[in-house]
């Protein structure tokens, strides 16, 4: 008895000494960064965060050593964690003074959290900026307008279609909804094949694939999209509400049993050309025009004939310099090479898939990538709806999306109704909204 | 039959003494083989436990740690969205464990005690490994497989078992079913391999039938084992997270149909898509779990364990 006592006791001792070690940190940030300013003649060591496991190989063996090769000096090393586990690591890393010195940027609000915590160091006035348009840095910026990270690639949203079935029925790529829901209803009626390889199993595919990528004609892109920030604009509104009813109109085109079908099973339908259309995103690439399928794409049909095109071009990351990093001039100089056309075509014909956000065009070298950033001539670009601070709240306006885009397919949950569900939402937390 | 231990009523003092030390030198072993693990337990299982509750104290998302108290709790259950999320998940894993309890346990019982009949003959080996295999298998080949099989488009199933709010959380629960049944059975099976030849010769002897000699001899002897396998699979269910996010990830649909305590956990800790992080949120419902576990677990054996009577033989 007194043995368990004992153990007890000590248990409790241990216990409450480590927990006053452990106790969450109240110190701001002082220590950082990974290795020692560098000696004479020895290499500086740069460490760089990311939440891409799968682009290592691609870093270290490709893209870093293309830098090196340059600046001789400079050491990068690519540090990637899980991408579900980024942001928590990240935050706690760099709380605890062991952040890497290139932090990898997640676009809007999760970055805003970031730039308030003092993560970053100000980008304002360096000439690296240049290489990018307003729309592109905007998301990695706080209130005020200053930069702190730099934009390394974005993707796009779109349709891609099987040519095959397409000659096969004489259909032609529709450019205005009424077309669009011709060529659906000319395949749906000869029978063989599915119109949309779309499942609802993975609601944010929906959002992602389907709503903010037809949407943007009917809210008109940008306007809309600030509207609803701004608050000069409801969800409810006509514009958004016709956005929704389209978004309805795929409903009748889907396959069989689509409610449990998951986001692989959408690409094999189509791959193995059982279905003609697949809204999709322009990272599914390799995936779609696996087996030698004849793959083309096209963009979001515009309202009417001559209407204004709009295409859906997220942001996807950037890179900033961490703010307690020892080596920032270092860091500083492996950033502005990212902005140099040498990295990002590099880049982005290493990811197919993933586009440049820089003023200056990139060819790409896989076709359907280059018909894909072709989609880009002449449409107005606009990033998803609801991930720029209409989500920084409970409950998040873009998983509520999801959640009401599902319902609305499964369970026959009309236009109105998810439209004033979303407001409802918007307006219990959102300010501007209120 | 065993001996019962009682007060020293040893015959002499100089035998006291003498189990005095040989006392003190088991009390020394004793912490020489339990410290090392004790220390483990210490560091990876108790401190993490415990700084999660006081993390759940801090309000750290501006970047530094304030004391708020209770805030978060308050939070966690008054807020409109997040209470209504908490009480879904809530829901939705009292039904995970209800249907464990309902299903697998009596399924197990089913199979140990075919098992155990003898009718298998020499293929008992055989049976008892094929039932256990599922359980050695990872989640995610589970929920992959059982989501193929299940494929409206090419699977057996002509219905949206995983797409339908209805349907969805009991699929999966049966998925975990299948593939942990396992576990009762081969509690139980040892229980009915423990009871003795000779009060089963008895039975047979007094006349009784293998279905009576089933239920008035052996089942009144595994009796106990349900206790412990009830409370296993809650404080298991409880806990359940990896079916869930490999099948549904961590917004489990459709429509937070089969979201349970976990993956509201790691959505609220780790952050989604559109959500941002929030790490003294998700230590708070970390902690909730941990008491919702803690206080059912504590009750159960402090009033209900202890009036388990074994039979003695």
């Amino acid at each position: 008895m007194h043995a368990i006592r004992a153990s007890v006791a000590l248990v409790a001792a241990a216990a409450a000494v480590l927990t006053s070690a452990c106790a969450p940190s109240a110190t701001p940030v002082t220590t950082g960064g990974s290795a020692a300013p560098a000696a004479a003649g020895e290499k500086t060591v740069l460490t760089l965060g990311s939440w891409r496991t799968e682009d290592l190989a691609m870093w270290e063996d490709e893209i870093l050593p293309a830098f090196e090769k340059s600046h001789p000096t400079i050491d990068v090393k690519f540090a990637a964690t899980n991408t579900n586990e980024y942001n928590a690591a990240i935050q706690s890393q760099v709380d605890g003074g062991t952040g890497p010195d290139l932090i990898t940027c997640r676009p809007y609000d999760v970055n805003r959290s970031w730039i308030k915590k003092g993560y970053f160091e100000k980008l304002d006035g360096k000439p690296m900026l240049d290489a990018f348009e307003p729309l592109a840095l905007d998301p990695w910026s706080d209130d005020a307008g200053s930069r702190y990270c730099l934009p390394t690639a974005a993707v796009l949203a779109g349709f891609y279609y099987n040519k095959g079935i397409f000659a096969e029925l004489g259909l032609r790529v529709p450019t205005t909804q009424a077309e669009f829901l011709d060529v659906l209803k000319k395949i749906k009626d000869d029978g063989r094949y599915t119109p949309l390889a779309v499942g609802s199993s993975e609601s944010w595919q929906l959002a992602y694939n389907g709503l903010y990528s037809i949407g943007p004609v009917y809210w008109k892109g940008e306007e809309g999209r600030q509207g609803l920030i701004k608050g000069t604009k409801k969800v409810t509104d006509p514009d958004f509400q016709k956005a929704f009813d389209a978004f309805a109109a795929w409903k009748p085109y889907l396959p069989k049993g689509f409610e449990s079908l998951k986001y692989p099973d959408m690409t094999q339908l189509f791959t193995l050309g059982k279905a003609a259309i697949l809204p999709d995103g322009s990272w599914n690439i390799n995936q779609v025009a696996v087996d030698g399928l004849d793959v083309g794409v096209f963009g979001p049909p515009a309202d009417v004939a001559g209407g204004e095109r709009y295409l859906q071009e997220m942001p996807d990351m950037a890179i900033g310099i961490s703010a307690a990093s020892t080596n920032k001039a270092a860091a500083e100089e492996f950033l502005a090479w990212t902005a140099t056309p040498e990295f990002l075509e590099l880049y982005v014909n290493k990811l197919p898939g993933f586009f440049s956000m820089a003023k200056q065009p990139v060819t790409y070298t896989n076709t359907l990538a280059q018909s894909f950033a072709d989609l880009k001539n002449g449409a107005k670009l606009t990033p998803r709806l609801g991930l720029d601070r209409l989500s920084a709240g409970t409950p998040p306006f873009d998983d509520e999306v999801w959640r009401v885009l599902q319902l609305m397919l499964n369970e026959d949950l009309s236009t109105r109704q998810a439209t004033e569900e979303l407001q409802k939402g918007l307006s219990s937390w959102y300010t501007p909204q209120q | 039959m065993t001996p019962v231990p009682g007060p020293d009523n040893g015959p002499g003092t100089s035998l006291r003494s003498e189990r005095h030390v040989l006392n003190r030198a088991h009390y020394r072993y004793f912490l020489a083989f339990t410290l090392p693990a004790l220390a483990v337990y210490v560091v990876f299982a108790a401190l993490p436990l415990v700084n999660s509750i006081w993390y759940s104290l801090y309000d750290t998302d501006s970047g530094v740690a304030r004391f708020v108290g209770l805030e978060n709790y308050v939070y966690l259950f008054t807020n409109p969205t997040t209470s209504e999320r908490f009480w879904n998940a809530l829901t939705n894993n009292l039904e995970f464990f209800a249907i464990h309890l309902v299903v697998e346990v009596p399924l197990g019982l089913l199979l140990a005690a075919l098992l155990t009949s003898g009718r298998l003959r020499r293929s008992t080996g055989l049976y008892r490994t094929l039932l256990f295999i599922p359980t050695t298998l990872s989640v995610v080949i589970v929920g992959f497989v059982w989501r193929l099989i299940i494929n409206p488009l090419w699977g057996l199933i002509d219905f949206p078992l995983l797409g339908d709010e209805r349907t969805a959380l009991p699929t999966l629960s049966l998925m975990s079913v299948w593939q942990y049944v396992g576990i009762p059975m081969i509690f139980l099976y040892a229980a009915l391999l423990a009871v003795p030849g000779d009060v089963l010769e008895a039975a047979r002897v007094e006349g009784a039938g293998a279905w009576s000699t089933f239920w008035r001899v052996k089942f009144p002897l595994i009796a106990p084992q349900f206790g412990l396998i009830a409370i296993l699979t809650y404080i298991w269910t409880f806990n359940g997270f990896d079916l869930v996010f490999a099948l549904n990830g961590s917004a489990p649909g459709p429509n937070y149909s089969t979201d349970i305590l976990g993956t509201l956990f790691y959505r609220t800790f780790f952050g989604s898509s559109g959500q941002l992080s929030d790490l003294d949120l998700g230590a708070t419902v970390a902690s909730v779990i941990f008491l919702i576990i803690l206080v059912v677990t504590a009750a159960y054996f402090g009033l209900l364990h202890r009036r388990l009577r074994s039979y003695e033989l």
